[in-house]
């Protein structure tokens, strides 16, 4: 629940992230999955396919346990996010286990901010990476 | 090391953001429409915020 979630407030608030800087959604899939989720979800936003994780980690993103996947605190993140907006969970693709993350690139390559997953429900707020965009 | 049928993390792991995004520069992935995109190029004009969903679902 948390991914489709994060990625349709993303979607919601992209006008005002675009006026910052880029944004693009990386998943774990291919393009076919990548065009699905996009039109499932109405989202207008690019999303990027890797199939193979390798930008995941170049990004330092991290691999779940258990506990961090399906723990109390992941879940009743994921209930309440679920109740706000109305968004639900569908089928896993790619490798459940993956946490995500978000980072802002400046244009020499520096990384100015960046926030990686450390459970299913730890995902950057919507304003902190339109700040962190604002701020690079 | 993995386990159990989600194949998650038997230990716990760290994550490690990089200082520099030279390591995801070069990296070219598909976009939505089988187009390749370079990941350096989303920012060498202005900044760019990349989110990594955890999975599709």
């Amino acid at each position: 629940m948390h991914c489709r979630d994060h990625a349709v407030q993303l979607h919601r608030a992209r006008e005002e992230i675009a006026a910052e800087g880029e944004l693009v959604l990386i998943g774990q899939a291919s393009p076919r999955h990548s065009a699905h989720f996009r039109r499932r979800l109405h989202i207008e936003l690019p999303v990027l396919a890797d199939r193979d994780r390798r930008s995941y980690a170049a990004a330092g993103a991290k691999r779940a346990t258990l506990g961090e996947l399906v723990g109390p605190r992941s879940v009743m993140r994921g209930v309440r996010a679920g109740r706000r907006s109305g968004v639900v969970q569908g089928r896993v693709v790619g490798d459940p286990a993956q946490l995500g993350g978000a980072m802002v690139v400046r244009p020499d390559g520096s990384v100015a901010w960046s926030h990686m997953s450390e459970d299913a429900s730890d995902n950057a707020g919507v304003a902190e990476i339109a700040d962190a965009l604002r701020a690079a | 090391m993995d386990t159990g049928i989600l194949r998650t993390a038997k230990s716990r792991q760290h994550t490690a953001p990089p200082a520099r995004a030279d390591a995801l520069a070069d990296i070219v992935l598909p976009d939505s429409e089988g187009d390749d995109v370079r990941l350096g190029d989303l920012w060498s004009e202005r900044p760019a915020a990349l989110v990594w969903l955890r999975h599709y679902g």
